[in-house]
């Protein structure tokens, strides 16, 4: 096609200066010595190198601390690399936690409105999207009181709606695939699977990997801040729970 | 949509104090529409969204004017003529002061949730906190006013001049606003170390008494005395007292100093935030 990849990681690395993160016990300090460089900095993400094609949804799988979340804040420019180069063809968005960025003192239509500058969405457009997350979320006569006063159900679906209202060329996923209630589960399934055929590429992290096979045509496992299989899903995933599996024993 | 049509990172960009500064100048006119928004949002919730809503604005400065009165007018019996109107117009600008620097302490923490999920210069974070409570301020200039009702003698036109002084606070609180907000997140005990700062730099201020009572009170100890005389936000009330209260003209020289102090002070925090913002969601 010769079209540039949506994603090109080239001998990526992130790293965390440990005087900072108070999160430096004796059993880490044993266990990770390997991801602790000569000054004492902690390799959230090691040599990564990575290229995501057109059409592909990547399932990122890993144990904690293996450095899945820190890859995605990468992805989406919160994090800047301190090694390598990242390029992002497009315009790249993460699928929001419900509720993100929401201020329990404003109504709906200006929490959507709150989000879509956060996101860097121009006013204009997002005030066009707002009848239809409103409609999505089955907010009804609500739309006009405080968050505050709304049910966990109510901010559940309005946060969903929200996230779901960008519609970028790189969709990150975090974890947010099973939210709100069963009757609005379905509704929500669907949005997302559009999402997802929509963009261009797709990185899913989960722990969830009944979904991650479900809905992934590749997937990357981190371990120790390195990539340590990238492959089709299903194998790799496979293969991953089979290890899993046998660590429990 | 979300961002731009191509990012490239490459490595450590390193680009000079000056660059960095534009850069973040820059990121911030780009998203003056989120500052807009978070600080209405800020504003709505220091109003309260209770009952008497945005009546708060105007009656929280009014009842801790109040409430000092009582105490140092009437308890302490320490009253200077037209008391009210003495306080009032030093505790108000405190007031912003105070709330400008506990509100932008705890901006960046409380943010941790959406900055982990979503780019965006945090840099806002704490300007939105400062121009909340410049917004609750000019609110609560509406009670100060209204005490020329009962102090007419008192208003004068130096009365104008009042902007010029709001300025000169605005500059000289934005470094500390961005400077607390940035090492809030490293070190959790900032947020107390400001609240108790502040508490005690409003005692021994001439907020409550008269600047010339304080001098008298702290002359036999002479580390006080220097702290009082060196601290800008002694001469800014002072500033506003002339204005507001005297009816007479306020120490222009005083003021422009710190005005043209805070400038490189607001740059140098601006350069400092935005090398430290990078670090904030790896320690969050």
């Amino acid at each position: 096609m010769g079209k540039t990849p949506p994603i090109l990681l080239s001998n990526v690395g992130v790293r965390y200066n440990m005087r900072l993160k108070k999160k430096r016990t004796l059993r880490r300090s044993i266990t990770q010595a390997s991801r602790f460089d000569a000054q004492g900095h902690f390799w959230a993400l090691r040599n990564i190198n990575l290229e995501i094609q057109d059409g592909e949804t990547v399932a990122v799988i890993g144990g904690n601390g293996a450095g899945k979340s820190t890859l995605l804040m990468t992805l989406a420019g919160i994090l800047a690399p301190d090694d390598g180069s990242i390029a992002v063809y497009g315009s790249i968005a993460t699928l929001l936690h419900v509720g993100a960025g929401f201020n329990d003192e404003l109504n709906a239509e200006e929490n959507i409105l709150l989000v879509g500058a956060f996101l860097g969405v121009p006013t204009s457009v997002m005030r066009k999207k707002i009848p239809g997350i409103l409609d999505f979320a089955e907010i009804g006569e609500f739309a006009k009181s405080e968050v505050r006063t709304y049910s966990s159900g109510m901010r559940a679906r309005l946060g969903f709606a929200v996230a779901t209202s960008v519609d970028p060329d790189v969709l990150l996923i975090d974890e947010v695939l099973s939210t709100g209630d069963a009757s609005f589960r379905d509704k929500a399934r669907d949005r997302i699977l559009e999402l997802m055929q929509k963009a261009r590429a797709v990185v899913y992290v989960t722990h969830d990997l009944s979904s991650a096979k479900e809905f992934c045509t590749r997937s990357i496992e981190l371990e120790g801040g390195k990539i340590i299989a990238d492959g089709p899903a299903r194998p790799i995933i496979d293969s991953y729970e089979k290890k899993m599996r046998g660590k429990l024993r | 949509m979300a961002t731009a049509s191509l990012r490239l990172t490459v490595g450590r960009p390193r680009r000079g104090p000056i660059g960095t500064i534009v850069e973040t100048l820059r990121s911030i006119y780009q998203r003056r529409t989120l500052l807009l928004y978070l600080t209405m949002a800020r504003v709505r919730q220091d109003g309260g969204s209770s009952l008497l809503g945005n009546l708060w604005l105007i009656l929280d400065p009014a009842i801790q004017l109040a409430i000092y009165y009582f105490l140092v007018g009437i308890v302490l019996n320490r009253p200077q003529e037209n008391f009210p109107l003495f306080l009032f117009a030093a505790i108000l600008p405190w007031r912003w002061f105070t709330m400008a620097l506990s509100s932008a302490t705890e901006s960046v923490r409380r943010h941790d949730k959406v900055m982990r999920q979503i780019a965006f210069p945090q840099i806002v974070l704490p300007l939105s906190a400062v121009a909340a409570s410049t917004t609750s301020f000019f609110f609560g200039l509406i009670p100060l006013f209204s005490l020329y009702l009962v102090y007419p003698d008192r208003l004068t036109s130096w009365v104008l001049a009042l902007p010029l002084v709001i300025a000169v606070q605005a500059l000289w609180t934005l470094p500390f606003a961005i400077m607390f907000s940035a090492l809030n997140v490293f070190l959790r005990d900032i947020s107390s170390l400001v609240r108790h700062g502040l508490r005690l730099a409003f005692y021994v201020s001439p907020a409550l008494f008269s600047f010339e009572k304080i001098q008298s009170v702290l002359a036999p100890y002479p580390p006080a005395h220097l702290i009082l005389d060196l601290n800008p936000m002694a001469w800014i009330l002072n500033a506003y007292r002339d204005l507001l209260y005297e009816g007479r003209s306020a120490d222009w020289g005083a003021l422009l100093a710190v005005a043209l102090a805070s400038i490189p002070f607001s740059l140098l925090s601006i350069y400092l935030f935005r090398r430290m913002s990078p670090s904030f969601v790896k320690v969050l």
